[in-house]
């Protein structure tokens, strides 16, 4: 069977080139009219479910997010729902108790959105910009790498080990990004490093 | 502590693993749409209308208990459409034969008793009264879908008795021995979709099954995906604004066209066929936007 060839004709009828409609045709124009006129004063709204992978553990069970508002409109879409993606052959639709909760967790009011910093001697955290929590960070990390770096162990062969300090990358990565975070962690000569987290 | 009450927490919640079609059961199919159909009558402005199909639909099941058995396809070409990847029931070679015949003729004494404005009454006159090489033709053109204008309800009345007809032919196939055939594509029939479902079955938890709009074949087909097209991409739901979120259009940006996405899991007693009509406010209103109709439902063509 040419489908191709059937769905042309198909949506020649069902477009601009047929005049009728089955109502018409089997005298309900005005029972037509009555819906439309029912529906007139209503507008149409958009909503959008979208595929993800839930980013607590390193399962990486699919998850469908269903949200309201056009962000192709230019809309601000805001997330209504999230379930388990039953089309997913990791989870096929399940989720954990944590996994079910994802929705409570974008909505928490205690969600961490930007980087906080408690200064020694402070007992409250407050917003810093990134540039400055990335070079605090940064900071740390040399101080503790100068401090700390195992160049040669006992019979003097070089082995480059930074062992005070350990690295936990996300899940829901994917591989290039995995490969990515391994080759610039590990060239630091971190050792306690996991690229996703087993938790 | 016997052996029998240790926990096994293997049985603890169903894994989804939903079987690639369903075939329909025409001994309750018209019967379960029907009644829909009367739900929708009660609340909506489209009552006569719904009457009407209902009491149409109500015919189609009162026929078929008296019909003739429906011949099975040969296995051996069962088996070649099925290496091909080909639709089990072919539309191209589908003829008037006698069991096709005996179903339209019993459609039509039986839809002459219901109540109908006075077009429906003479295209059902006229229909009946067409026999032979113009019958046949009218068959070949439905299951094309190349329905001309002027004598739509003639052929919609044909397209009634094809469901009967198919519905019960795909009843007598075996499910497990189908295959995908392409987007969008019954695998019984070679049709396209009325609308989808989402459904809460006990093998399936939210899976996605396109209704056939020929022989009510469910087949599975994955979400978030043009049921036209079959693309992923610009995927968007559109219902009307305060509605319950049990039907909405499925709209695709690459092949702009759209088709009803039903929530069953939401509403259990949802019917494609029957929705898909009862739902028409929101087809008038997708009609004013981008997106054109792709699902196909005789009781509810030219939108």
């Amino acid at each position: 069977m040419n489908m191709e060839l059937s769905r042309r004709t198909f949506l020649k009828t069902s477009g601009a080139g047929l005049a009728g409609t089955t109502l018409g045709a089997f005298g309900f124009s005005e029972a037509e009219a009555a819906v439309a006129a029912a529906v007139k004063p209503f507008h149409l709204v958009n909503t959008t479910e979208a595929r993800n992978t839930c980013t607590y553990c390193s399962v990486a069970c699919g998850i469908i997010i269903y949200s309201k508002g056009d962000l192709k409109k230019g809309e601000k879409a805001d997330i209504v729902h999230i379930e388990g993606d039953a089309d997913h052959p990791t989870n096929r639709g399940t989720l954990c108790p944590k996994g079910s909760a994802l929705r409570d967790i974008v909505k928490s009011q205690t969600r961490l959105t930007q980087p906080m910093l408690r200064k020694a001697g402070s007992d409250t955290f407050e917003a810093v910009s990134w540039d400055v929590a990335l070079d605090k960070i940064a900071r740390a990390m040399k101080d503790d790498r100068d401090a700390n770096f195992v160049a040669t162990n006992a019979d003097g062969v070089t082995v480059n080990r930074w062992l005070t300090t350990g690295f936990l990358a996300a899940s829901a990565t994917t591989n290039e990004t995995a490969f990515a975070t391994y080759k610039v962690v590990r060239s630091t000569g971190i050792l306690a490093f996991d690229n996703q987290a087993r938790v | 502590m016997s052996q029998d009450l240790k926990p096994d927490p293997t049985v603890i919640g169903a894994v989804s693993a939903p079987p690639f079609a369903v075939l329909p059961d025409p001994a309750r199919l018209f019967g379960v749409r029907a009644k829909r159909l009367r739900t929708y009558a009660a609340v909506s402005p489209l009552k006569p209308y719904l009457d009407f199909v209902a009491g149409l639909i109500e015919a189609q099941q009162a026929i078929v208990p008296t019909l003739p058995p429906v011949e099975a396809p040969a296995p051996e070409k069962l088996e070649r459409v099925r290496a091909f990847e080909m639709p089990a029931l072919e539309r191209a070679t589908t003829l008037l034969d006698d069991t096709l015949e005996a179903t339209l003729d019993q459609l039509f004494d039986a839809a002459a008793r219901v109540p109908m404005p006075e077009e429906a009454a003479a295209a059902l006159t006229r229909v009946r009264l067409a026999d032979g090489p113009v019958r046949a033709q009218m068959v070949r053109d439905v299951l094309a879908h190349d329905l001309p204008v002027e004598r739509l309800a003639e052929h919609v009345y044909v397209a009634a008795g094809l469901q009967v007809h198919f519905a019960r032919r795909a009843a007598a196939l075996e499910a497990k021995k189908l295959v995908p055939v392409g987007d969008g594509v019954c695998p019984c029939c070679g049709g396209p979709p009325v609308a989808s479902l989402i459904v809460e079955w006990p093998n399936a938890h939210g899976n996605r099954f396109c209704a056939c709009s020929l022989c009510s074949t469910l087949w599975h087909y994955v979400r978030i995906r043009c049921c036209a097209c079959g693309t992923t991409k610009g995927i968007g739901y559109q219902e009307i604004e305060g509605s319950p979120g049990t039907v909405k259009a499925e709209t695709c940006d690459e092949c702009h066209t759209y088709v009803k996405v039903m929530y069953q899991n939401k509403d259990v007693t949802i019917e494609p066929v029957a929705d898909d009509i009862g739902t028409l406010g929101l087809d008038l209103m997708m009609r004013q936007g981008p997106y054109r109709r792709a699902a196909f439902n005789p009781f509810l063509l030219g939108y």
